[in-house]
């Protein structure tokens, strides 16, 4: 079986990726913006004769200036390993697209080109002659849509049919004078049989009158140099003279214009204008001067009140799947363990995580369309002005919005930005935009801790807060760790596009099987293994004394009123530690003091009750016995550290298991308080239970060090590859912990003055 | 001399020269601002920072600092 590779080539938005996906049915990311493709991919499909490999690369307006995305296709296109290019073009823009083909021309590589997009071309009056094109040029020009599939085995077959050719030197012409000198040089190569391996002569002299580095270093160790080198100044001088220019990257530039120019006059027929008056016309409103801003504020909103609001129905309905799962299963279940791990640990944990993903569809649904109509850089257009205030450049939009679904694809979005320093300084950011994964905490604790009616407001106020900060965050860097100068900000506006909804369908679905593969697996395992380092080792001591005291608290239930009393106190004994009533959970540990009057008050109150006492002296059992499992022991280590901020250990370990996955948060939350809540275990849900145990200020600080401190170890591991500097990855690592611990204490203590 | 962050709304204009280091000038190029093209200024943010205009068969946002590299002279 013989092997073609094609390197797809062609300016940003062209079409490559989905082009890509229609020859050989692979899923490629595809979106309406330019630069959504930042890293070479690879697609492959089988003919009967052939094994082709597609690789999808980065566009690129033109081979010389290039950002990090587009360094990628431009190294790819020198040193990669390819048979062939095809170069993808944009059928409605014509002209402009040329002017990379030009400078691919002359790469002397074989060549397809691949007119895409014709469905809209037709659509707008626009006709181009391909086999007029194919003749001048001396290349295959094809008529293709990745959209309708139109021509796209065409594109196939002629790709084999130039593979089995040799390669056919196109036809680039110049301006006559140029040609002239071409002339000249060429035929004194030819006099002197100068060859260089697989150019031919005139290759070489073009090679040689543009000054091309690749050549000259072969040519100017010959002998031959000596005698070439005038003719060469000659032949410069004039063409410097007739273009009236003496920069040679400008009169390659003037060149290959008009021969795009030239091109298009003889291919190129419009009959009528249309489709841009479409998009010109949604823009008069949506880029509006004063409305614009609005209306993108309007939509962020509504989206995130979607999220919370039309979540919470099927929301509900999983949890109380799960909830009926583990009771179902828990009763067939006789070994206690087992029953602790599979339902307490699995079934709580794993549950917890899955209950969010009605959200997190709705969130990536609005991500999709964000990036598939073209409103992207149109939110770019509109946030530019204010993000340049705080040194962020606006095509930074695209990695921190990118960065609201995950950090991963977001640091590699940042690809696009040509400066190092902006590069940097959003990566940086990216982390305050929360990622999908930190979603289910901010559901969580809005849920638990407001009306229904607001909760959404209240999620999308933590977004808006968490893009504030990182907007004041990017200020600080900028004028202490990245100064610099401004980029220049020049950014194609695509026109708006439909997007099909097969692509809507397929871009959430591929988001959502990925989330309910990391609970079937990462979240899995991460829940078994905090299972077991919270109910190991088991401790029989404070099993025994506990259960003496309920047992001896039972035999007076009778006589209780007048025993009482006793009971308190001897409760007081055995726990002077802070919870001692479901109620008094809410006290955090640093807090016991200031409280402890409420808490006498409040056991005077219940005294009246044994079976309250009762239950509360299990649930102090179980607090005890998990302080004394593995996990309880390192939260108890770790409890200094985030006392300060309200946490009690549990919230703590919670916050470092979130290291690994922000989604492993709340399944540790749904572990841990499904291991230490077993006596109200009735139907409460985990929303209820975080509501009882954790107070308002505790919560709230959670929440802010949950959005800002460090994205997943995946990320860093992400962000180190892309910064390529481990000084900056500790700087992060430092940064994001730092500023979370701060925020989150500032928070915890000023919600505490005024409450 | 009048260039391309002056001109008002909707107005036609021709460009007539690109002066900006070697970096912009290359990117405005390759985005399709070459000399003689008409270009027209059609939205332009609330205080006026960034623009967007329409040439050719595309429309390109820049920044008023960039709109000032690109010398024009206005159509009929
Ligand atoms: N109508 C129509 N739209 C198309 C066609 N091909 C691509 N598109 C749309 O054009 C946009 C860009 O497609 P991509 O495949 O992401 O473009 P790309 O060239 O890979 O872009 P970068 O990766 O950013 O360089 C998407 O919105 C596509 O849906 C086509 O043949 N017809
Ligand atoms: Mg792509």
């Amino acid at each position: 079986m013989n092997k073609i590779t094609i390197a797809l080539v062609g300016q940003p938005n062209v079409g490559k990726s989905h082009l890509a996906n229609a020859i050989s049915g692979s899923n490629l990311k595809i979106g309406n913006f330019a630069g959504v493709t930042v890293e070479k991919a690879t697609a492959k499909l089988r003919t009967e004769d052939y094994a082709i490999e597609l690789i999808d690369l980065p566009g690129l307006y033109s081979l010389e200036d290039f950002s990090a995305d587009e360094k990628v296709t431009k190294e790819f296109l020198v040193k990669g390993d390819y048979d062939l290019i095809v170069n993808v073009l944009d059928s409605t823009n014509l002209e402009r697209n040329l002017m990379l083909t030009t400078e691919l021309l002359e790469l002397n590589k074989k060549i397809v080109l691949a007119l895409n997009m014709d469905d809209e071309a037709l659509k707008e009056g626009i006709a181009i002659n391909a086999e007029a094109m194919s003749k001048i040029l001396s290349v295959p020009c094809i008529r293709v849509s990745s959209k309708t599939k139109f021509n796209v085995e065409t594109l196939v077959d002629t790709i084999i049919t130039v593979h089995e050719k040799a390669l056919a030197p196109s036809k680039l012409i110049y301006g006559s004078e140029v040609e002239d000198q071409l002339q000249t040089i060429t035929r004194f190569l030819e006099d002197k049989h100068f060859h260089i391996e697989g150019l031919s002569y005139r290759q070489i002299a073009v090679g040689l009158l543009w000054q091309k580095r690749e050549i000259y270093a072969i040519v100017h160790d010959h002998p031959l140099y000596v005698e070439l080198q005038p003719i060469l100044n000659n032949a410069l001088g004039h063409v410097y003279m007739y273009c009236q220019c003496d920069e040679i990257d400008e009169v390659i530039h003037r060149q290959h214009a008009a021969f795009a120019k030239g091109l298009c006059t003889e291919v190129l027929s419009v009959s009528k204008i249309k489709a841009q008056s479409i998009t010109q016309k949604i823009d008069a409103v949506l880029i509006h001067k004063f409305l614009g801003l609005p209306i993108f504020i309007f939509l962020m909103w509504a989206l995130f009140q979607l999220t919370f609001t039309l979540g919470e129905i099927p929301m509900g309905w999983i949890e109380d799947g799960f909830g009926w799962l583990g009771e179902t299963i828990g009763e067939t279940i006789d070994n206690e363990a087992l029953k602790s791990l599979i339902v307490d640990g699995i079934i709580a944990g794993v549950g917890s995580v899955l209950m969010f993903l009605p959200n997190i569809i709705i969130l990536f649904l609005g991500i999709a369309l964000l990036e598939t109509t073209g409103y992207m850089s149109r939110a770019a257009f509109l946030l530019d002005g204010f993000f340049h205030k705080f040194g962020l450049h606006g095509k930074s939009f695209v990695p921190l919005v990118t960065g609201f679904g995950c950090s991963v694809p977001a640091y590699m979005a940042a690809r696009t930005l040509k400066n190092k320093k902006d590069r940097l300084l959003t990566m940086f950011i990216i982390g305050f935009m929360s990622c999908g994964a930190r979603l289910p905490v901010y559901v969580l604790f809005a849920g638990a801790f407001f009306e229904e009616d607001v909760a959404g407001n209240v999620l999308f106020a933590i977004y808006i807060f968490g893009a504030i900060l990182g907007l004041i965050a990017a200020k600080i860097l900028r004028v202490t760790a990245f100064k610099g100068e401004d980029e220049p900000f020049v950014m194609e506006m695509p026109k708006y596009r439909l997007p099909s909804l097969k692509l809507l369908w397929f871009m959430v679905y591929s988001k959502s099987v990925l989330y309910l593969k990391k609970a079937g697996t990462f979240i899995l395992l991460a829940s078994m293994l905090i299972w077991f380092i919270s109910s190991y080792p088991k401790n029989d001591l404070i099993e025994e004394a506990y259960g003496a005291k309920i047992e001896a608290l039972q035999a007076t239930q009778e006589t209780a009123a007048t025993e009482q009393e006793a009971s308190v106190a001897s409760k007081e004994d055995s726990a002077q530690a802070q919870e001692a009533t479901p109620n008094d959970g809410k006290v955090a540990s640093a807090e016991t003091d200031k409280e402890a009057p409420a808490t006498e008050q409040e056991e005077a109150k219940e005294g009246t009750s044994v079976e309250d006492q009762i239950a509360a002296l299990e649930n102090e059992k179980h607090e005890k016995i998990m302080e004394q499992t593995y996990l309880g022991m390192a939260g108890k280590a770790v409890e200094p550290f985030f006392a300060p901020l309200g946490f009690d250990w549990k919230m703590g370990v919670a916050t470092l298991s979130g290291l690994a996955a922000k989604e492993v948060i709340v399944s540790t939350l749904g572990v841990l308080y499904a291991l230490g809540d077993e006596v109200n275990e009735e139907d409460a849900s985990l929303r209820d239970i975080i509501k009882e145990n954790i107070s308002f200020a505790s919560a709230m600080a959670f929440i802010v060090f949950v959005m800002v401190y460090l994205p997943c170890l995946a990320a860093t591991a992400v962000f180190y590859k892309e910064a390529e500097s481990i000084k900056h990855t500790v700087l992060l690592v430092l940064f994001t912990f730092a500023t979370a611990w701060i925020l989150a204490f500032i928070t915890y203590r000023v919600l505490l003055l005024v409450s | 001399m009048v260039d391309l962050s002056q001109i008002d709304k909707n107005q036609r204009a021709l460009i007539k020269n690109i002066s900006a280091q070697h970096g912009l000038k290359k990117r405005l190029q390759s985005l399709g601002l070459n000399v003689g093209q008409e270009v027209q200024v059609v939205e332009t943010s609330l205080q006026k920072n960034t623009i967007k205009i329409a040439l050719g068969f595309s429309s390109v946002a820049l920044r008023l600092d960039e709109a000032k590299a690109v010398e024009v002279e206005l159509a009929s």
